[in-house]
């Protein structure tokens, strides 16, 4: 009797996993996706100093967003694959968090989809454990939210004590949200194939987010720490940091 | 057999571990908004949660736990304080509501910026003039603590405290509170009648100031400017420090009228020290401005002879269940009988 119920408990579990498997038979190569920051096309370190295009000099001391919602976009009739619902928290003191390893479909891809920040829906879900636990520092207390980036450092063009700059910039109700889709070509075909992993880099290049839509000088918004209509502004400069296009890392 | 008789077992430990805690709806009251969804209400759920509102090592020095502003015999307000105190002398930006019906609430605090019951505690552990904690400084304590880990092992089936176990206890506690057993409810119920002077309040009431104190709540949850100027130090803009519209300048949460003897001094920066005090405002000291509540543009006429029977129909919302149930008080103290005379 005991056997044949570990039996069907071991057929069971059997059943589930390679069902979970099977999901998605098509996933069958891996890409790795590597954020970089750089400033005038150097690739940025933390705490140095650089310049912005409006020759103020500035350092960076802590440099976090949210992305997720990864689709890759294929040259065949543009089909469309999503390749993973997770959000990640890519925080650049912490050089591991800047690759995200997904599981991929073979073939020729021409771009990538990705989001910046945290959905509405997924905003006001309780407490939260894994990258959204608010132990990452990334989540609003007093008006509940996530974040969707954070730059912080300091600037002798800042008034604020201690010279320092924090753009933590976040807000997911309409008209301020500022969650968005951003959608990246890459520099040539990107040639997927289970025989080795694909690299990319996603580049952002901070120029693009001090001389964006709105100009960004430190010296008059050192700081921008609450949702509202600056900090929708100061997103779709960051927005515009991803610039493009998608570096591909091997050939 | 063996095996069976050791995995009988561990079924049986867990169904002794966990044992589940419904939640009632009183009678009348609408569905809540918080129906334990993904944190199952569980008597050691609860019993953690309810340590652990009443622990001062939730806050930096230890002197500040929860129950520190949200006391029971005071409906879990801060009783006679305009504003609360906290960590190294700082006052708290507003008066600390009441703490009971949470789970019928979408939205927590006077200007409603925080989106869920389960993350409400983190506003006043982590600032600066509460409990002004770091939330792994929490984590650590409790981990080292020699009670602890078991009690979250038992609550959640598995080892390990974590922020977000700590805040779904928390809300199991705090959803948990249910004030709906004043004498008010008994006459709904039909187990007691008003006297003559609470029936003609409850009349007046129902007349002028139920549109915005619903029953069975006594409050729409909206938001509204009901004519009190900004404080000049607090510069407090309610509901636009959340949405950041004009639209919302000065609106702040329309209070539970429940228990309001207890609750007192009242106001979003506790100016009103009575409750005649806020009648003769809406008599007499509406101030006008743009985003002011239509229905109160002229004010609300409240006599005299009003104002006494209203105060006598609100004493019907006092539940003195609720502010001595033992199930809601410090598990180490038990219920208090009257406000200390000396609190902070």
């Amino acid at each position: 009797m005991l056997l044949k119920i570990s039996n069907w408990f071991t057929l069971i579990f059997f059943l589930i996993t390679t069902s979970f498997r099977r999901s998605d038979p098509e996933k069958d190569a891996i890409m790795v996706i590597r954020f970089a920051v750089y400033v005038h096309g150097v690739p940025m370190q933390l705490n140095k100093k650089y310049k912005n295009p409006f020759s103020e000099i500035f350092e960076i001391s802590r440099f976090r967003f949210y992305t997720g919602k990864m689709v890759t976009i294929y040259s065949d009739a543009g089909i469309k694959t999503n390749l993973s619902n997770a959000y990640h928290l890519i925080d650049f003191s912490d050089s591991a968090s800047t690759l995200i390893e997904l599981r991929v479909k073979e073939g020729s891809c021409k771009e990538i989809q990705f989001q910046l920040g945290i959905d509405s829906t997924d905003q006001n879900q309780g407490a939260q454990s894994g990258v959204l636990d608010p132990v990452k520092g990334m989540f609003w207390t007093w008006n509940s939210g996530y974040q969707s980036f954070k730059i912080e450092g300091v600037s002798p063009a800042s008034d604020q004590p201690a010279h320092m700059m924090a753009y933590h910039i976040g807000g997911y109700r309409y008209p301020y949200s500022t969650v968005w889709k951003i959608k990246l070509s890459a520099d040539k075909i990107i040639r997927i194939s289970k025989m080795n992993k694909t690299m990319v880099e996603i580049p952002i290049e901070l120029d693009n987010f001090f001389d964006g839509p709105h100009p960004l000088h430190i010296k008059e918004i050192p700081d921008c720490t609450t949702p509202g209509e600056l900090a929708r502004k100061i997103s779709e400069n960051f927005i515009s940091s991803f610039k493009g296009p998608v570096i591909t890392l091997n050939p | 057999m063996k095996k069976l008789r050791v995995l009988s077992g561990i079924g049986f430990c867990f169904v002794m571990w966990i044992t589940p805690f419904p939640f009632e709806i009183p009678k009348g009251f609408p569905p809540p908004v918080y129906k334990f969804q993904n944190n199952a209400r569980t008597r050691q759920g609860f019993e953690l949660g309810r340590k652990l509102f009443y622990d001062g090592r939730l806050s930096k020095d230890g002197n500040f736990p929860c129950s520190s502003c949200h006391q029971q015999f005071a409906a879990f307000a801060t009783y006679e304080h305009r504003l609360s105190h906290g960590f190294n002398n700082k006052f708290s930006f507003r008066n600390a509501p009441g703490l009971f019906n949470l789970a019928w609430e979408k939205e927590m605090q006077w200007d409603g910026g925080i989106n869920h019951i389960e993350v409400q505690p983190l506003a006043p552990l982590l600032d600066p003039h509460e409990m002004a904690e770091d939330l792994n400084q929490v984590i650590g304590k409790l981990k080292k603590d020699n009670a602890y880990p078991a009690l979250f092992s038992h609550a959640f089936g598995s080892p390990g405290i974590n922020s977000q176990r700590i805040l779904k206890a928390l809300a199991q506690f705090t959803a948990s509170l249910v004030s709906a057993n004043a004498k008010y409810d008994k006459v709904k119920r039909g187990e007691s009648r008003f006297n003559q002077y609470e029936k003609t309040g409850y009349e007046i009431f129902q007349q002028k100031c139920a549109r915005c104190h619903q029953e069975p709540l006594f409050t729409d949850l909206s938001y509204r400017n009901t004519g009190m100027e900004a404080d000049s130090t607090l510069k407090d803009n309610g509901r636009m420090r959340i949405t950041g519209r004009k639209e919302d300048s000065l609106k702040f949460r329309v209070p539970s009228l429940r228990n309001v003897y207890l609750t007192f001094p009242y106001g979003h920066d506790g100016r009103f020290v009575t409750i005649s005090d806020v009648l003769e405002h809406y008599n007499s000291g509406i101030i006008q401005s743009t985003t002011l509540d239509s229905s109160l543009r002229k004010g609300i006429t409240i006599t005299e002879n009003d104002r006494f029977y209203l105060i006598s129909f609100l004493g019907t919302l006092t539940d003195s269940n609720f502010i001595k149930n033992p199930l809601y008080s410090d598990p180490a103290m038990g219920v208090r009988d009257s406000a200390p005379v000396d609190i902070h």
